[in-house]
């Protein structure tokens, strides 16, 4: 365990080192000025003004030496200060952290549950008519986009129905019923996203777990479909679809940029693209550091956890070669 | 007969959607750019069979000429995710050791930054344009093109013909040119139809958060984010460029599976 432990960790460390150097080095490579992007609508400003405030901003150093100083400063959990409002990236973040993990945690919840009802039903008669509605519904799922989903939910539920508020946002610590209101209709536009992925893929383990000599042995020993189904299928096949939790957690991150963006949620995702259009080079940095840190962590979590509850999972590649 | 079997109703639908847009600026009932040429937020009628947006402006004629940005955005983007994809992919699968080890944790990295958010970072500094979204969205979707591509050439390599053909001398790049290549064409085939919807589905999502292609120009995410501002005053602004974003999505991934299903069925018939 703990050799696996430590071969996941440092994959994961050297996929986060390289992804991080990616997003830094792309910002400094592409054309664009944050100093200029920064002066904008300022006028007359002279070659000089423009000099020195490079030089604050370190600009004008070499860039493995911007991008060294920025790693060890993000180290300390520093990581600068936004060229526009002046308040430090890390309080930036922070305060906005809270509404993205809620709205991560909603979402991943109502996709598990879905999942959870719709890939049993799915996989007890492969081929059935069920199975291929579900099947049809999925495909359809995978090909619209979050946004679209959205759309249709609003037109229906806030437009239409006048049920629930399209935009807007209480935190929790204020009123926790009006928060949950808000959080309604983005939470189920990333849920029925991810869901699909979930659905497809706990329902092709569990038809993989079917074949299983054990399952013929409780069939043999006369057992009720629904308790070979839910007693021996399902837990078996959770492992698997364990792992592929990590990585939807991942594309959820992705996709929660544009929900709360759309419904006027203040999470990270907003945030950076506020920045996007900002150009706040530094703030869309420090975004980028945090939800790519987070997705490694998750994905690395959900690898252990998997590896804890399954030891053959344990096993890499190389090491079965080995064997 | 190959033909026939590849023929299909997602290939078809795409085939329509690139002749329609090709065919948008004769098809097309008004100048897309023309406003008042009806009442602002009327709905679909005769005249305007998908009604008119803010400017009452003619939406079909608009959504037609979106069509013509986002796919040509997207097929840009293709072609350059096939052609960065596959030099990385078979780059990678046909030199072992650490050059392989190099090229696929980058590839893993890249694909552990959300594509939005990777998107984010390079449009806020080069801008959005119809040069700088394909490059950007290209660029986004080669990792996933190199892995398709390292595993099928690495597969390709183990088979005895390849074997063979090195024994008898068969140069190795002249191998890998006129062999694999050829025969890990229809898997590419899959990833590109895959692509294709992934990209416009990028496309779409950035112009609809603003950062894709501006006013006046407009492809369907725009299209969809003015929509989506006026959504209080008219259904129908939103309603018709989400469904073609979402028709044409659909077709290209029902198209990759369904090719991708013809060759699991041929592979496993041999």
């Amino acid at each position: 365990m703990g050799k696996f432990l430590i071969r996941r960790a440092i994959s994961s460390a050297i996929v986060f080192v390289i992804s991080v150097v990616l997003v830094f080095m792309s910002i400094r490579i592409l054309p664009g000025d944050p100093v200029l992007a920064k002066l904008g609508a300022a006028t007359q400003v002279t070659p000089a003004a423009l000099k020195a405030l490079r030089e604050a901003a370190g600009l004008n150093r070499p860039l493995l030496s911007q991008l060294f100083s920025w790693i060890w400063h993000a180290m300390q959990g520093n990581l600068g200060v936004s060229y526009f409002s002046q308040f430090p990236v890390t309080k930036l973040v922070g305060a906005r952290i809270p509404v993205t993990l809620e709205l991560t945690f909603f979402i991943i919840l109502i996709a598990v549950i879905l999942a959870l009802i719709f890939a049993p039903l799915s996989s007890a008669k492969p081929g059935s008519l069920i199975d291929r509605v579900i099947g049809y519904v999925t495909s359809l799922g995978l090909s619209v986009p979050g946004f679209v989903i959205g759309i249709i939910f609003i037109l229906i539920v806030s437009l239409k129905l006048q049920w629930l508020p399209s935009r807007g946002f209480v935190p929790l610590t204020t009123s926790v019923p009006q928060n949950l209101k808000l959080m309604i209709l983005p939470s189920i536009t990333g849920g029925l996203t991810a869901t699909p992925y979930l659905v497809r893929y706990l329902r092709a383990s569990m038809l993989e777990i079917k074949q299983s000599s054990f399952v013929r042995t409780a069939e043999g020993k006369g057992l009720s479909g629904a308790r070979i189904m839910f007693r021996h299928i399902l837990p078996n096949s959770l492992v698997p679809t364990l792992t592929m939790l990590g990585l939807i957690v991942g594309y959820t991150l992705s996709g929660v940029l544009v929900i709360e963006y759309m419904f006027g949620l203040p999470g990270i995702g907003s945030l950076a693209i506020e920045s996007a259009f900002k150009r706040d080079y530094v703030v869309i940095q420090g975004v980028a550091l945090t939800i790519i840190g987070f997705f490694i962590l998750t994905t690395f979590l959900f690898d252990v956890l998997c590896g804890i509850v399954d030891p053959r999972l344990r096993v890499t590649k190389g090491q079965k070669s080995e064997a | 007969m190959k033909l026939k079997k590849h023929f299909s109703f997602s290939g078809a639908l795409i085939l329509t959607i690139l002749g329609i847009c090709l065919a948008a600026p004769i098809i097309s009932p008004y100048d897309p750019y023309a406003i008042a040429v009806g009442d602002p937020f009327a709905g679909p009628s005769a005249a305007h069979w998908f009604g008119t947006d803010d400017l009452g402006r003619d939406l079909l004629s608009r959504v037609l000429y979106g069509g013509r940005i986002t796919i040509l955005i997207a097929m840009s983007a293709t072609v350059i995710a096939l052609i960065i994809g596959t030099l990385w992919g078979v780059t990678a699968g046909v030199r072992h050791g650490w050059v392989d080890e190099f090229l696929m944790r980058t590839a893993d990295a890249t694909m552990a930054i959300p594509q939005i958010l990777f998107a984010l970072v390079c449009i806020s500094a080069v801008g959005a344009s119809v040069v700088s979204l394909p490059l950007v969205v290209g660029i986004l979707l080669s990792p996933t093109t190199a892995r398709m591509a390292r595993s099928a050439v690495v597969t390709e390599l183990a088979s005895d013909y390849v074997v063979a053909a090195t024994a008898s001398g068969l140069k190795r790049s002249r191998l890998i040119l006129s062999e694999v290549l050829p025969n890990i064409a229809p898997q590419l085939l899959v990833q590109l139809s895959i692509n294709a919807a992934a990209a416009v589905m990028l496309e779409a999502t950035l112009s609809f958060i603003g950062l894709g292609i501006q006013p006046p120009n407009a492809s369907w995410g725009t299209l969809m984010l003015q929509g989506y501002a006026q959504i209080w005053n008219s259904y129908w602004f939103v309603f018709f460029p989400a469904m073609s974003v979402t028709i044409t999505i659909l077709a290209f991934n029902a198209y990759g599976e369904r090719i991708r299903v013809s060759l699991d069925s041929r592979r496993s018939s041999v």
